[in-house]
C-alpha cells in the first residue's frame, strides 16, 4: 500500500508555514494541527453513477451529498480545522465498476481525504478496493451487498445497513405485523427480478418463511427490464395468495402493482423488501391508488427528527423527491464531517481511525448507537413502512414509528 | 505489413509509458483501453478477417472472466492456471457456438443474431446458476501477490495486458500471413466462390472462431484479475459485445492495428469529451457520440484505412490535374 500524502500547493504551504511561525511566536504552538490546516479546504470525493442506467439514483445521491456539504460549510466548516470548508470533488461512475475505479484514481490524484458514494454494490466492490490501494477512507452510501464489508478492507465503512440485516429485519417485521393482526396471512407468492438482490432475497425468503409458518405457493423470477406483468399477475390471481412479496426495481415494481390493480388482484397485503417503488414518494404521488397499503422494509429516515423533516422540505422545494439516496448520502457526509472534527486532521490514516471509532449521534437516520465493527455500523437498521393516505408512514420499529400498520389492507 | 517490426515498435513504445508516466489515472485509462483493444482484437479475427460479424462477443469475454474467477474462488486453483484455463475455455466455447452456428449454415445477420442470443442466454444462466454466484456475482479476494496474479502497482497490470495485446497482434499477423488467413479472407469476400475453389469454409470459420474466442476470453480473464468482481451483467452484458466490435470497426476491421488504434482513440475521445464538458453529467457522452459519427463518416474503412483513403484521393486529384494539363 502506498502512503500518498495529500498534495499541498506552494501557496498553501507558504500560508500554513507563515501561520505556524506566527503561532510559535505568539505561544500558541500547542495546537499545531489546527493551525497547519487552518482554512485549507478539505477535498471530499463524491462518487455517484450520474450517467447510465443508474443515473437517477446517482443524481439523487449526489444531491444529498452536496446538500450536506453546503450545510456544513454554511455552519462554519470543520471547526477543529479552523473552519476549513469541505470541497466536493464530484465523479461519475457511469454506472459501471470500471467507470467507478477510474474516478477513484482521479480523486486520489486530486488529493481527496475521503470518498463517499458508489451507490450500487457492484460499483462499491470495485471502488472500495481501488481506494484501499491508497489507504483512502471510503464511506459506502447505499451498496447493500454483505460482501462489501467482509473483505477485511480497513478503509471501507458503511453507515447504513447491509442486505443480511435488512432481510432479517424484514422477516421479523412481517411476523410481527401478521401476529399483531391475528395471523391472517398464511400463503405467500414471491415475484423477483433475476439479478443481484432479487434472486438472493427470494432464496432467503424461501428458506426462512416456511420455518415461520408461511407457505410459499410459488416463486416467479423475471428479468430487468420486464414490460408486461399480465401473465405473472394472472398466475397470482390463480393462486390467490394472502401476501405478494415483490423484489424488483422501480419500473417493474410500479408495473406489477398497476397490473394487479387493473386485474383487481387484491391480496391481504403487498409486502416488499427493499421494494423498488414501495417506499418511493414518486410512486405514491403518481399512482396513489396502486400504492395505497403497500408495506416495505427499506432504508428510511427518522420521521421524528426535525432535521430530517427540514431536509425533506428543502429537497422537495428543489422539485426533487426525498429518496433514500438523498438522505443516506447526506448522512454519510455528516459521518465524515464528525470524524474530521474528532480527528482534527484531514490526514487519511487519522480520518480512518476517527471513522472506525465513531459514536456519531444526532443524525437523521433511525439507527441505534453508532458503532463500527469491521467498517459496518452495528446500529444501522431498516424501517418498516406503509403507504397510508397518500403518504409513506413508518410502522416499525415502534421507537421511530409515526403510524400503526394497517393489515390486512383489503 | 511485411514483418514483425511495426508490431515490435508499437509494443516497445507502449511498454515504456509507465517509466515516463507515473500517474495511476493515466495508467488505469491505458489498462482499460488495452483490455478493450484485446477484446476487439479477438473480434477482428472473426469479423474483420473472416467477415463473420458477431454481436455477442460477450460470450467469450464472460466465459474467460467467470472461469478465471470461479476456478480460484470455488476450487482454489492457482490464479495463473485459472487465467490460462479461462483462455482455453473461450476457445472451447468458440468451437461449440461456431459448430452450432456454422453447421446450420448461418451467415451475415443470422449469425450476428445467433451470437447475440447466445450471449443473452449465457447472461440469464449466469444470473441464476449457483456456481457463478447467481445474481450476487463472484468476488475475488484482494491478495496483492504475484502468485495470486494481483499487483500493487498498476504498471505491472499494464505490462501484463500489453503483453497479451502483443501476443494477439502477433497471432493476427501470423493469421494474415498464413494460408489459413488467405482462406479466411476468401470466405469473407465470397464464401460460395471460396467453397468452389476447395476451401472448407466451415472449418476455416470454426478455426477463426476458436482464435477469436481465446483472445477475447483473455480480455475477460484480465478483467476478473484487475477488478476482482464479476457478475452476469459485466460478463455477458451487451456493453462488451458493443465495445469489442466498435473498436475494430472504428480503428479498421481486418487490419492488424485497427482494434488497438480504435480502442485508444475511442477511450481517449471519451476522456477528452469529459474534460471539455467538465462536470455536466452525460454531456461528454453527447460530445463523444457526435465525434464518433464524424470519425465513422469521414473514415468508413476505419482510422487505419483513412491514410490509404487520403493517399488514394490525393493520387486521383493529381491524376485529374495531369489529364487536364
Amino acid at each position: 500500500m502506498s502512503n500518498e500524502k495529500i498534495p499541498l500547493s506552494r501557496r498553501q504551504f507558504i500560508a500554513s508555514t507563515a501561520l505556524g511561525a506566527a503561532a510559535a511566536a505568539t505561544g500558541t504552538i500547542a495546537m499545531p494541527s489546527v493551525l497547519r490546516a487552518a482554512g485549507t479546504p478539505i477535498k471530499i470525493g463524491v462518487l455517484q453513477p450520474v450517467t447510465g442506467p443508474l443515473s437517477y439514483s446517482g443524481t439523487q445521491g449526489q444531491l444529498g451529498a452536496m446538500l450536506a456539504i453546503e450545510e456544513i460549510n454554511a455552519a462554519g466548516g470543520i471547526k477543529a480545522l479552523g473552519g476549513a470548508h469541505l470541497d466536493p470533488v464530484t465523479g461519475d461512475a457511469q454506472s459501471t465498476p470500471a467507470g467507478g475505479t477510474a474516478e477513484v484514481e482521479k480523486m486520489n490524484a486530486a488529493g481527496v481525504s475521503c470518498i463517499v458514494g458508489g451507490y450500487a454494490s457492484g460499483i462499491c466492490l470495485a471502488t472500495t478496493q481501488a481506494a484501499a490501494r491508497y489507504d483512502l477512507p471510503y464511506v459506502v452510501d447505499v451498496g447493500v451487498a454483505d460482501n462489501i464489508m467482509t473483505r477485511g478492507l480497513k478503509n471501507t465503512f458503511r453507515f447504513g445497513p447491509g442486505f443480511g440485516v435488512i432481510a432479517n429485519a424484514a422477516i421479523d417485521n412481517l411476523i410481527a405485523i401478521n401476529d399483531g393482526a391475528g395471523k391472517p396471512a398464511k400463503t405467500v407468492m414471491i415475484v423477483h427480478e433475476d439479478s443481484l438482490f432479487g434472486a438472493g432475497l427470494a432464496k432467503l425468503l424461501n428458506a426462512k418463511l416456511p420455518e415461520k409458518g408461511f407457505q410459499v405457493l410459488e416463486t416467479i423470477a423475471h428479468p430487468t427490464p420486464t414490460r408486461d406483468f399480465n401473465t405473472i399477475v394472472l398466475k397470482i390471481k390463480a393462486q390467490n395468495p394472502d401476501l405478494v412479496i415483490p423484489a424488483n426495481y422501480y419500473n417493474e415494481y410500479v408495473l406489477l402493482a398497476r397490473t394487479m390493480q387493473q386485474q383487481h388482484v387484491k391480496p391481504k397485503g403487498i409486502y416488499s423488501v427493499l421494494g423498488g417503488a414501495a417506499s418511493s414518494y414518486k410512486f405514491v404521488k403518481e399512482f396513489p391508488e396502486a400504492a395505497n397499503g403497500i408495506m416495505d422494509c427499506n432504508h428510511w429516515f427518522n420521521p421524528l427528527s426535525d432535521k430530517a423533516q427540514a431536509l425533506k422540505k428543502k429537497v422537495e422545494a428543489k422539485g426533487q423527491f426525498f429518496t433514500y439516496e438523498v438522505y443516506l448520502n447526506y448522512a454519510s457526509i455528516g459521518l465524515v464531517a464528525d470524524a474530521l472534527e474528532r480527528a482534527a486532521s484531514a490526514d487519511r490514516a487519522k480520518l480512518t481511525e476517527a471513522l472506525a471509532s465513531s459514536t456519531w449521534a444526532g443524525h437523521i437516520m433511525p439507527y441505534g448507537p453508532t458503532k463500527f465493527v469491521d467498517g459496518q455500523n452495528q446500529g444501522a437498521a431498516p424501517c418498516g413502512t406503509q403507504v397510508q393516505g397518500n403518504d409513506i408512514k413508518v410502522i416499525l420499529p415502534a421507537k421511530f414509528a409515526d403510524a400503526k400498520p394497517k393489515f390486512p389492507f383489503t | 505489413m511485411r514483418s514483425f517490426v511495426p508490431i515490435a515498435i508499437v509494443v516497445a513504445a507502449l511498454a515504456v509509458v509507465p517509466l515516463l508516466v507515473h500517474s495511476n489515472v493515466v495508467l488505469n485509462f491505458l489498462v482499460v483501453a488495452l483490455m478493450i483493444a484485446l477484446a476487439g482484437q479477438g473480434w477482428n479475427i472473426l469479423g474483420g478477417y473472416g467477415g463473420q460479424y458477431s454481436f455477442g462477443h460477450a460470450i467469450f469475454f464472460g466465459t474467460g472472466a467467470y472461469v478465471t474467477a470461479i476456478l480460484q474462488v470455488k476450487f482454489g486453483v492457482n490464479a495463473w492456471l485459472a487465467f490460462g484455463t479461462g483462455i482455453a475455455a473461450g476457445a472451447v466455447v468458440g468451437v461449440v457456438v461456431g459448430w452450432l452456428a456454422f453447421r446450420a449454415g448461418l451467415r451475415g445477420s443470422y449469425f450476428a443474431l445467433v451470437t447475440l442470443a447466445f450471449a443473452e442466454v449465457l447472461r440469464i444462466l449466469a444470473s441464476v446458476t449457483p456456481i457463478t454466484g447467481a445474481g450476487v456475482g463472484t468476488l475475488l479476494k484482494l491478495d496483492l501477490r504475484f502468485a495470486a496474479l494481483q499487483f500493487e502497482s498498476r504498471a505491472v497490470f499494464y505490462w501484463l495486458i500489453l503483453a497479451l495485446v502483443a501476443v494477439a497482434l502477433i497471432v493476427t499477423y501470423a493469421v494474415e500471413r498464413s494460408r489459413f488467413g488467405a482462406w479466411l479472407t476468401a470466405v469473407r469476400e465470397n464464401e460460395d466462390a471460396a467453397r468452389a475453389l476447395g476451401v472448407d469454409a466451415v472449418a476455416v470459420k470454426l478455426g477463426a472462431m476458436v482464435i477469436s474466442g481465446a483472445i477475447t476470453a483473455a480480455a475477460g480473464c484480465f478483467y476478473s484479475q484487475y477488478f476482482l468482481f464479476v457478475d452476469s451483467h459485466i460478463a455477458y452484458g451487451a456493453w462488451i459485445s458493443v465495445e469489442a466490435l466498435l473498436t475494430p470497426i472504428i480503428g479498421g476491421a481486418g487490419t492488424i492495428f485497427g482494434p488497438l488504434v480504435g480502442a485508444l482513440v475511442v477511450k481517449a475521445l471519451g476522456e477528452g469529451a469529459l474534460l471539455v464538458t467538465g462536470q455536466a453529467p452525460g454531456l461528454d457522452l453527447v460530445v463523444f457520440g457526435i465525434v464518433l459519427i464524424a470519425v465513422v463518416g469521414l473514415a468508413p474503412r476505419g482510422l487505419v484505412g483513412l491514410r490509404a483513403q487520403l493517399a488514394a484521393r490525393w493520387r486521383r486529384a493529381r491524376a485529374g490535374e495531369a489529364s487536364r494539363g
